[in-house]
């Protein structure tokens, strides 16, 4: 269009200098927080489906005692299932020569030679079993990984209660494994627990397997895989005699749903963070056009006076805007890249994919771009409409003195008498620039109620590793059994070297079932006086267990719809699986998992046993050459199933909170930046348009700094209104955040204790004060001699 | 020698030339909150082509508003205000961007120059949107700014500016040029040689110059003064021999 026009726009865009810069930052962050979680988001989602795809990903589970091979063919008859694969699956306890503590380890079957079977494995070091010997292994990735394990070594694990030496041929990962998390963990843990691949052949031999299996994956037809339950419960109809213990449909299987979470999670994410930056980017705008647009006045008019339209001047500011946007779009698609790049790296720690590359998704970036410059748009609009609604001659004219008057809060004559003069002057402009105040104060409480929603989500995390291994699972060690144990093994475990105190546990997989509503869990049946184990309450209140009757999880009492007093019908999985009507007296909370508490003995006799253990909670002597002994005794247990430790469950959950601190220490950079940014801008143009006043107050004798203070009362007001409102926003943002990463597994707590505040108040005083600054170095600066001549 | 007329709807064009511009019962009134203003009351006037027309007149005379509503800046609240045979009353906001766009080029008190943009910059503001435009460098060298076009306003004096600001009023070659006190913010000799440039542009580019100024004596120059007092015109005289602008003195 016009030439000179675009050189003009040019120039003031060089010229804009610190207030193009705050701007162009907060623009910039959106869009890199758009960039970088879409892109992670993508990288994840496209990485799990072409995963699934070349691997094969089964769409079902079905664990049972024993099923001989012959008997699958009607299984694969039924409609809906496309195809099935059956194959052994037992736990095992790995003894590794450099570890002390025994491992825990999943052994499943592969065909001895290589086909693509359902939830096929990708060889990544070393190769697939060959013809030379049976007892051949290969190890998933990240436990090999650890403990340098290498294809050519020999490792030993307890298979059906003999010490198995086994050849490791290669090492592999899964798409049913991209979050190998152990029996009942909730994070990853390759240093203590593995996959191990056995040849078909030879573990149909150890496993007394002959001709049969114990678990069948399977694909469904596409209109099967939508609505699963039908075809799964036909399945497990027919398996029935086979003493079907588990059936999990695809979306209840646990790697997929912590990826599937995860996923889902930075979606909402993506939407709701973005769009914070952008919304106080587009406010913080409209105020700078306003203000630019009032101060090219006499320019409008002159424009218009020698010939040009309206539609001509409004692009030329709404152009001005849309080079704002666009920088500020292409620097966030750069640090967006670059920080997709580093979440994509920090996700390859916790999931194994056999590609997770940072990839750039043009529609994503043109996006960001388009979304950048619409905020730039929308922020100039008020501003330029403005312009367009001035008559030539009307621009022209001196621009009349602001309405000014009695505030209102004059009105509050006791209050106002006792304002010093400075706090009066500040007070009327904070009520007689109405806009500009409310955008200061919303984007400083926004940039609060990130503060505070970080911190939240920061101590979240620590309070629940606190509440749930301090407070609820205090035992240092967890034993369980391949199958149920009477009173003996109890006295067993008590008599192991350096054991305090030991408790046992009777855990009971069933399905919940209230009316249309079915769960799958677990009751954890517990003495009545046990210690090691301490359900809890709300107010972190130790529950009773109840002598008849169940404690049940709020989560689950939800998910069911289950009040207190209520009865819920229990399905047992194993064993007789005729179903038990229990009552709900206790319910209890907890952050992980949908715990269900009963009274062991009760738990026993409605199973009609007398005792019954599926494991043993052991308290242990912290001396570590005792611990050793144990573990040596352990290694050589052939009943234990798994053996977890609290400590090193622990330290997995404090390398996800490490994880998840620097993604609060990044939400605190860019609540800093929104901070930082807007007040800066609010500032700077404050004075701006101030700076006669501000010449005239140094004629008349005043000293910059206490012309900078009639300034940082200004920011002051509102970064304490901005702090207030958002400190509220914060906790209600946080909530909603609880509300929705709110998964089966995992729950974050909403806890707002008193440092969460008090470190807010320090940063946004911190951010204000940097801001101030900034401005007070532009008071110095200001050539107010100059300003004071020259005319309006 | 001046003539002066003896009221001012008697001020009979003059034959030889056509008239430019013709306004008749032209009124201005201004809404300021909740009070009226008349600022101009029953004006009758007639440009001719070629003219150098002054209107003189103190402080909230009118003669801003009504220079304002001739380039079609603003519109008159009552009358009729003609430019050749097309009544500017009747035209759409459109109309009167295309109107200011071809017709009219304003030279203000203060110059009102893109602080952005270099001198020569500044012209092609307006040449780029007009349809039959001076050379820009050659309008430069008119206004004696040849070796300043690439100067910013910052860099040029007030003189200078304002001639840049001429240059950019003549450049797109409008048929009608007005000035609002453009001596206003000079110096006596500055002024005199903005003066000598206006009247050099009226000679050598046959333009119609519309002059308003609070400054009686720069009248002297000018073919007919007309005197605004109250919103109203006053009386017109006419110069029979108008003097060079080196002549005059204030």
């Amino acid at each position: 269009m016009v030439n000179v026009l675009d050189r003009k726009l040019w120039r003031e865009v060089r010229h804009s200098g610190g207030l193009l810069v705050a701007i162009v930052s907060l623009i910039a962050v959106g869009v890199m927080c758009f960039i970088y979680m879409r892109s992670a988001y993508h990288n994840l989602e496209i990485a799990q489906r072409e995963y699934y795809q070349q691997n094969r990903m089964a769409d079902f589970w079905v664990d049972l005692k024993k099923v001989p091979l012959a008997e699958l063919d009607r299984v694969a008859q039924i409609a809906g299932v496309t195809e099935i694969r059956p194959r052994i699956q037992f736990f095992a306890t790995v003894d590794l020569e450099q570890v002390a503590a025994p491992l825990n380890g999943l052994v499943l079957s592969l065909p001895d030679r290589q086909q693509h079977v359902i939830n096929d494995i990708v060889l990544r070091r070393g190769g697939y079993f060959s013809g030379r010997r049976d007892n051949e292994v290969i190890v998933n990735d990240a436990f090999a990984r650890h403990h340098r394990i290498q294809p050519g070594d020999w490792i030993h694990l307890l298979l059906n209660n003999r010490r198995q030496e086994l050849f490791v041929v290669g090492t592999a990962i899964s798409c049913e494994f991209v979050y190998l998390v152990g029996p009942g963990a909730i994070s990853p843990d390759p240093e203590h627990f593995g996959v191990f691949y056995l040849k078909k052949t030879f573990a149909e031999e150890v496993f007394n397997f002959s001709g049969a299996a114990n678990q069948i994956v399977g694909l469904l037809a596409p209109e099967a895989k939508v609505h699963p339950d039908e075809t799964l419960r036909r399945i497990e109809g027919m398996l029935e005699p086979y003493g079907v213990s588990t059936t999990t449909p695809r979306d209840q299987q646990a790697s997929h749903r912590f990826l599937s979470d995860e996923i889902r999670g930075l979606g909402v994410f993506s939407r709701i963070m973005p769009a914070i930056f952008l919304a106080v980017a587009a406010l913080v705008l409209n105020v700078l056009m306003t203000r630019l647009i009032d101060q090219q006045r006499t320019i409008i008019g002159s424009l218009k006076a020698i010939g040009y339209e309206d539609s001509q001047i409004f692009w030329h500011f709404a152009r001005f805007s849309m080079a704002i946007g666009l920088m500020g779009g292409l620097v966030g698609l750069g640090l967006g890249y670059g920080m997709a790049g580093f979440v994509t790296q920090l996700y390859r720690m916790f999931y194994e994919f056999p590609r997770l590359d940072n990839q750039v998704y043009p529609g994503t970036y043109v996006s960001g771009v388009l979304i950048s410059i619409t905020c730039a748009l929308v922020g100039c609009l008020h501003g330029a409409r403005a312009a367009l609604r001035l008559r030539p001659a009307e621009a022209m004219r001196p621009r009349p003195p602001s309405p000014g008057g009695v505030i209102w809060l004059e009105r509050l004559s006791a209050l106002w008498r006792r304002c010093s003069f400075g706090w009066r002057l500040a007070l009327r402009n904070l009520v007689r620039q109405r806009v500009r105040t409310a955008v200061g104060v919303f984007a400083a409480a926004m940039g609060t109620a990130l503060l505070v929603c970080g911190f939240m989500l920061g101590g979240a995390l620590e309070y629940l590793i606190t509440f749930q291994f301090e407070h609820i699972m205090r035992s240092d060690m967890d034993l369980s059994f391949h199958d149920e144990r009477s009173v003996a093994a109890l006295h067993e475990a008590r008599r192991l070297p350096a054991v305090d105190a030991a408790e046992p546990v009777f855990d009971v997989g069933c399905t919940f079932v209230n009316g249309s509503r079915r769960k799958r869990g677990v009751i954890t049946g517990l003495v009545s006086d046990a210690r090691l184990t301490t359900p809890r309450d709300q107010q972190g209140r130790a529950i009773r267990i109840p002598d008849v009757g169940l404690a049940m999880s709020r989560t689950l009492a939800t998910l069911l719809d289950l009040q207190v007093g209520q009865p819920v019908l229990v399905e047992p999985i194993k064993g007789s699986r005729e179903p038990l009507r229990m009552p709900i007296i206790e319910i209890s909370d907890s952050y992980i998992g949908t715990a269900v508490y009963a009274n062991l003995a009760y738990l026993s006799q409605v199973r009609g046993e007398e005792f019954a253990a599926s494991g043993v909670q052991l308290a242990v002597h912290p001396a570590a050459t005792q611990r050793k002994a144990l573990f040596r005794e352990l290694k050589r247990l052939p009943a234990l199933k798994a053996v977890n430790v609290r400590a090193d469950v622990i330290q997995n959950m404090q390398m996800i909170v490490e994880t998840q601190r620097i993604f609060v220490y990044l939400l605190a950079i860019f609540a800093g930046v929104i901070f930082f940014c807007s007040l800066l801008n609010m500032s700077l143009i404050g004075l701006a348009e101030r700076q006669r006043e501000v010449a005239t107050l140094r004629v008349l004798g005043y000293s910059p700094w206490v012309i900078g203070g009639l300034f940082l009362r200004e920011s002051f007001v509102i970064t304490c209104l901005g702090t207030l409102l958002g400190m509220p926003l914060g906790y209600s943002l946080s909530m909603l955040l609880a509300v929705l990463y709110d998964t089966e597994m995992f729950r974050f707590p909403v806890l707002a204790p008193p440092d969460v505040w008090l470190r807010t108040i320090v940063l946004a005083a911190t951010f204000a004060l940097l801001a101030h600054a900034a401005t007070q170095r532009s008071i110095l600066k200001l050539d107010w001699l100059d300003q004071s001549k020259t005319r309006e | 020698m001046t003539v002066h007329e003896s009221s001012p709807s008697t001020n009979a064009p003059d034959t030889s030339r056509l008239p430019l511009m013709r306004l008749s019962q032209v009124g201005k009134t201004f809404q300021m909150g909740e009070v009226s203003v008349e600022v101009l009351r029953d004006i009758e006037l007639s440009v001719l082509e070629r003219e150098f027309l002054v209107m003189v007149g103190p402080s909230g005379s009118g003669k801003t508003t009504l220079l304002n509503i001739m380039g079609g800046m603003d519109l008159a609240s009552v009358g009729q205000v003609w430019f050749r045979d097309r009544d500017l009353m009747r035209f759409s906001p459109r109309d009167l961007t295309r109107f200011r766009r071809d017709s009219i080029g304003f030279v203000f008190q203060f110059y009102n120059l893109v602080p952005n943009l270099t001198a020569r910059e500044n012209v092609l503001v307006s040449t780029e949107i007009s349809q039959n435009p001076l050379d820009v460098d050659e309008t430069l060298d008119l206004v004696g700014l040849a070796d300043r076009m690439n100067h910013f306003p910052s860099q040029l004096s007030g003189g200078e500016q304002q001639r840049v600001a001429i240059a950019r009023a003549i450049a797109k070659n409008p048929e009608l040029l007005l000035c609002d006190e453009p001596t206003g913010a000079l110096d006596f000799e500055t002024g005199k040689m903005v003066l000598r440039l206006l009247v050099d542009v009226r000679e050598r580019l046959g333009k119609t110059i519309i002059l308003i100024t609070h400054n009686s004596a720069i009248g002297q120059i000018a073919d007919r003064v007309v005197h605004l007092r109250s919103g109203q015109i006053q009386g017109i005289d006419v110069n029979a021999s108008p003097q060079q602008p080196e002549e005059i003195t204030w």
